[in-house]
């Protein structure tokens, strides 16, 4: 069994996310996946946004960047297109990759570029202190929702799926194999592949909504694997914001995939250009 | 007339080809002249589940399911499935069983001692069931004759040899099922299987090399925040985190290397290794079960 | 051979572009500036290089930093409101130093304003418009053939100081017809390579020119960039000694080779009483009057800047030592003409000629301005 710590930047660790965030254990899922691909570190490139999950690429020996809010797809594409010969992976998380980054996303989507996106659901921005995101639950707690969130929630994998994504999954955070196969399966996928990693965020979430720390969070996720929201109790909701309806069970693993033409930019039938 | 309706089991596991060695025989059956049936399970096949054919032949058959202690014949492709099959078996039928072992990981009951739960290769558990029976290795005869894949031909041999059906009815069916360019191998494993006699039972398999013992828990304190995710995922409960939030190793001796708390550990602060050569393993730590 | 060509200043461009080794264009459509991105698209795939268009604006100086930290040079093109866009990336460039070329074909704004009439009110955003302290680099053209020379010079100065470099002109310049005769070869310059161990190598190193070297990611330098304040390994700090000297690096390694950024067309300053402050568009306009102004008796001058950023404050204090007036001519309602009025000697005094309704500034009305101006002297 390989220690995937001799692909870490030591020197940096330990890493600045809180105790008991899931995001650290998808790192290491990953680098799990870049060892079993026997990958070339100087030929895979994280790219990264902003926000909690984003801070991971720093932690990476890899070619990492730590980009702008919501933008890591746009940086990933222009990466790709002058270096083909690259692994682009881009690690992005609720707030980053569906909020102020979703145009981007559903566009890289829908060229079919051939990079990977590791998109950590925690359901709250937690970078900032917790506030509301796309994917909090309704009637979730969040520190601009203290009366419990009112609005609709994102489902991320449906919403990429509609955008063309040709490799499409979920998996959570709670079960590190099986989230190491699926970035093996997902950056051996020819074009976009998206996995969705449903985590936790004691910190915020958890604290807000009084779903324990991130043993009890990943005990939640991983046994019901249906939300990371918490059973909700009538007094979270806004008066005019109706109980929710029990959210059907997530489905995991592998929910798309297919083959289609991988984008590559308008180029030349031959590039002399390395 | 059900009194002339007759029955026949094929059971073995996912991957084994079982199906097509059901539709040879099947076809066989109906090159001889019979009204055949014939039904399959295959389940959680992909995964090495369990795979069984029922087929049923005769002047006239309504089901094609054969009930308890019916059947002329089992064809076992696997030892466990020839155990879990063999009640089918009329009095006075014949088992033909492949030697064959595949294990399935749950049969894995205890991962301290790797103490699994798979019956040994002894005909004497077909003991309660007045069966004729017929164990071979397939496999071996297969390879001998230059292909292991024709290894289930050699068991529809040992078969047939059971059975009243023509020869040629089986070779046609052969001819006619099995992939191009392979009739050859398949019809000479065929009659390999038909005069083979009992094979020697193999003495029992060593058990799994896995190592439950205690391994090596190595936790870099200046990276853990104590966020206490492993000592509550740890199934033996080696790890706590104190008072003061220092993750501690509380029992050594009962880790079994799962891993489970360093591939939770978000903090890269745990690693499980086995132990080198350097520090020998406890030898409480496997035990054999014979 | 070169030959004489009519073209347009956005073909222009594109020709500057390949000639000074681009070989990545992202952009987003917009009115004036799409004339680049249809020349870019035909043109690269002939030289080996890559096109897309992006889904924004943000998008496409994304792409373009992402494209140049492989090791491409890269190009953007846009107008006032894609410009306003592109300021978060402008930022990142600069704090990242990640070479690349933007430019902004200027139209009337506030918004969407006054498509696609042209203005020049998007020079303090160039130098401004991204937040937080930052060095900026703006060049301002005036002609189709000045287009070409300074978008060639644009990427040499962008990869020479690992710093976004903004191009403004106006519509006007931007879809005038010229003839030019092109030069066959242009001297271009490529980043600074690092020639290191990859296990030692520093990202963002502290040199004595104060650039660091740049590897491409792929090329067996594995490293971090990141928009926040970082140390030399390029990672993040909050130490506020480190984060204050780079920001400081990142001014100085501009102000300490200002002789390599500065470029200045100055015309008949040397016994002028008035000077006419112009640059763009307006520039060509200014040369005309102060032409026409010398024929009536009036020593008029021009003071032209091509590079508009950094400001030459120290130039101009020189040349106004002495002159009674400026006339800063700008097509806005008053830009650069603070920038002028705090560089000017004391005794000067700066007067503006600026308009901002679409219309360019004639050589006659500006004329009229230096003659009223300069004529009431004692």
């Amino acid at each position: 069994m390989t220690d995937v710590r001799k692909y870490l930047r030591e020197w940096a660790m330990p890493h600045v996310l809180c105790p008991g965030c899931a995001h650290g254990i998808v790192l290491k899922s990953f680098l799990e996946a870049v060892d079993q691909l026997q990958l070339d570190q100087d030929k895979v490139a994280m790219v990264a946004g902003i926000g909690c999950s984003s801070r991971l690429a720093g932690y990476a020996d890899l070619c990492t960047m730590h980009g702008t809010h919501g933008r890591a797809p746009a940086f990933a594409t222009g990466l790709k297109l002058a270096r083909p010969d690259l692994d682009v992976v881009v690690v992005s998380g609720d707030g980053d990759g569906l909020a102020i980054g979703g145009n981007h996303l559903i566009h890289a989507a829908r060229r079919n570029i051939d990079i990977t996106v590791l998109l950590l659901n925690n359901s709250i921005y937690g970078m900032t202190g917790g506030q509301v995101a796309p994917t909090t639950p309704q009637g979730a707690i969040a520190s601009t929702s203290p009366g419990g969130n009112s609005e609709a929630s994102f489902d991320p994998c449906r919403l990429l799926t509609g955008a063309g994504a040709s490799f499409v999954a979920r998996v959570l955070a709670a079960t590190p194999i099986e989230m190491t196969k699926t970035i093996v399966e997902a950056m051996s996928h020819p074009g976009f592949a998206f996995i969705e990693i449903v985590g936790d965020c004691p910190e915020y979430f958890g604290r807000y909504n009084k779903a324990g720390g991130g043993a009890e969070m990943l005990n939640f996720i991983a046994r019901q694997g249906e939300s990371v929201a918490v059973p909700l109790t009538s007094k979270r909701f806004v008066n005019h914001v109706p109980a929710p309806e029990p959210r059907p069970g997530l489905r995991t693993g592998v929910l798309n995939r297919e083959i289609r033409p991988v984008y590559s930019g308008v180029r030349g039938a031959v590039s002399d250009e390395a | 007339m059900t009194t002339e309706t007759k029955g026949l089991i094929l059971a073995g596991v996912g991957g084994q080809g079982v199906i097509l060695a059901s539709m040879i025989v099947a076809d066989a059956l109906v090159r001889a002249g019979h009204d055949v049936k014939q039904s399959e399970v295959h389940g959680m096949a992909q995964r090495g589940g369990s795979v069984f054919s029922h087929i049923r032949w005769g002047a006239g058959v309504d089901s094609p399911l054969v009930g308890q202690g019916t059947a002329e014949v089992l064809a076992a492709f696997e030892w466990a499935e020839a155990i879990r099959s063999v009640g089918y078996v009329r009095e006075g039928g014949a088992v033909v069983a492949d030697l064959r072992t595949i294990v399935p990981p749950g049969a894995c009951q205890d991962r301290r001692s790797w103490r699994r739960g798979y019956p040994d290769v002894d005909p004497e558990l077909f003991l309660g069931r007045r069966v004729k029976s017929r164990l071979i290795d397939a496999a071996a005869t297969a390879s001998e004759l230059g292909n292991v894949r024709a290894a289930n031909s050699v068991i529809l041999g040992a078969v047939a040899a059971f059975l009243d059906i023509e020869r040629r009815h089986w070779e046609e069916a052969i001819e006619a099922m099995v992939p191009p360019g392979t009739a050859e191998v398949n019809l000479a494993a065929f009659r390999a299987g038909s005069e083979a006699s009992d094979a020697r039972i193999p003495g029992r398999a060593p058990e799994p090399r896995g190592y439950a013992g205690p391994h090596l828990i190595d936790i870099r304190h200046d990276w853990c925040k104590g966020c206490d995710i492993c000592s509550r995922v740890c199934p033996e409960f080696c790890l706590e985190v104190d008072p003061r939030g220092r993750l501690e190793i509380v029992d050594h001796q009962a880790c079994t290397g799962c891993r489970l708390c360093e591939l939770l550990c978000p903090d890269f602060a745990i690693s499980v290794t086995a132990p080198t050569e350097q520090t020998p393993k406890p030898s409480e730590a496997v035990t054999n079960h014979g | 051979m070169a030959e004489t060509r009519l073209i347009q200043g956005n073909e222009a461009c594109a020709l500057g572009a390949i000639a000074a080794g681009c070989r990545f264009f992202g952009g987003y459509p917009i009115t004036p500036s799409s004339g680049i991105a249809e020349q870019m698209v035909r043109l690269l795939p002939g030289v080996g290089g890559v096109f897309i268009q992006m889904e924004d604006e943000i998008a496409s100086l994304a792409a373009v930093i992402g494209a140049s930290l492989g090791g491409s040079k890269a190009m953007t093109a846009t107008s006032g409101p894609g410009f306003s866009l592109m300021q978060e990336h402008i930022g990142f460039a600069a704090m990242a130093e990640v070479p690349c070329v933007i430019v902004n074909v200027m139209r009337g704004g506030p918004s969407t304003g006054l498509p696609t009439s042209p203005s020049q009110g998007d020079v303090m955003q160039a130098r401004w418009g991204t937040h937080g302290d930052h060095p900026a680099v703006v060049l301002a053209p005036s002609s189709v053939g000045e287009v070409h020379e300074l978008t060639v010079r644009a990427f040499n100065l962008a990869e020479r100081f690992r710093t976004p470099v903004i191009l403004t002109y106006d519509e006007v310049v931007g879809h005038t017809r010229e003839s030019v005769i092109l030069p066959d070869r242009v001297d271009v310059v490529d980043r600074p390579r690092p020639d290191e161990d990859p296990g030692s190598f520093l990202p963002k190193r502290v040199t004595p020119d104060g650039v660091p070297p740049m590897a491409a990611f792929g090329d067996g330098y594995r490293f971090h960039v990141t928009g926040l304040a970082h140390d030399e390994r390029g990672f993040p700090t909050q130490d506020n000694a480190v984060a204050g000297a780079l920001l400081t690096r990142l001014h100085n390694k501009i102000d300490d080779h200002l002789d390599e950024v500065a470029d200045v067309e100055e015309y008949m300053l040397d016994d002028a009483d008035v000077v006419l402050f112009a640059y763009g568009i307006v520039g060509r306009s200014a040369h005309e009057a102060v032409r026409r102004a010398r024929d009536r008796g009036v020593r008029a001058g021009l003071f032209r800047p091509r590079t508009l950023w950094p400001f030459p404050s120290g130039r101009l204090a020189e040349v106004t030592a002495g002159v009674d007036r400026v006339i800063v001519a700008e097509m806005n309602l008053g830009q650069m003409i603070s920038e002028v009025a705090g560089a000017a000697a004391a005794t000067t005094e700066v007067v503006g000629h600026l308009r901002a309704d679409g219309k360019p500034i004639t050589p006659s009305e500006l004329l009229e301005t230096v003659l009223a101006q300069g004529g009431d002297r004692p």
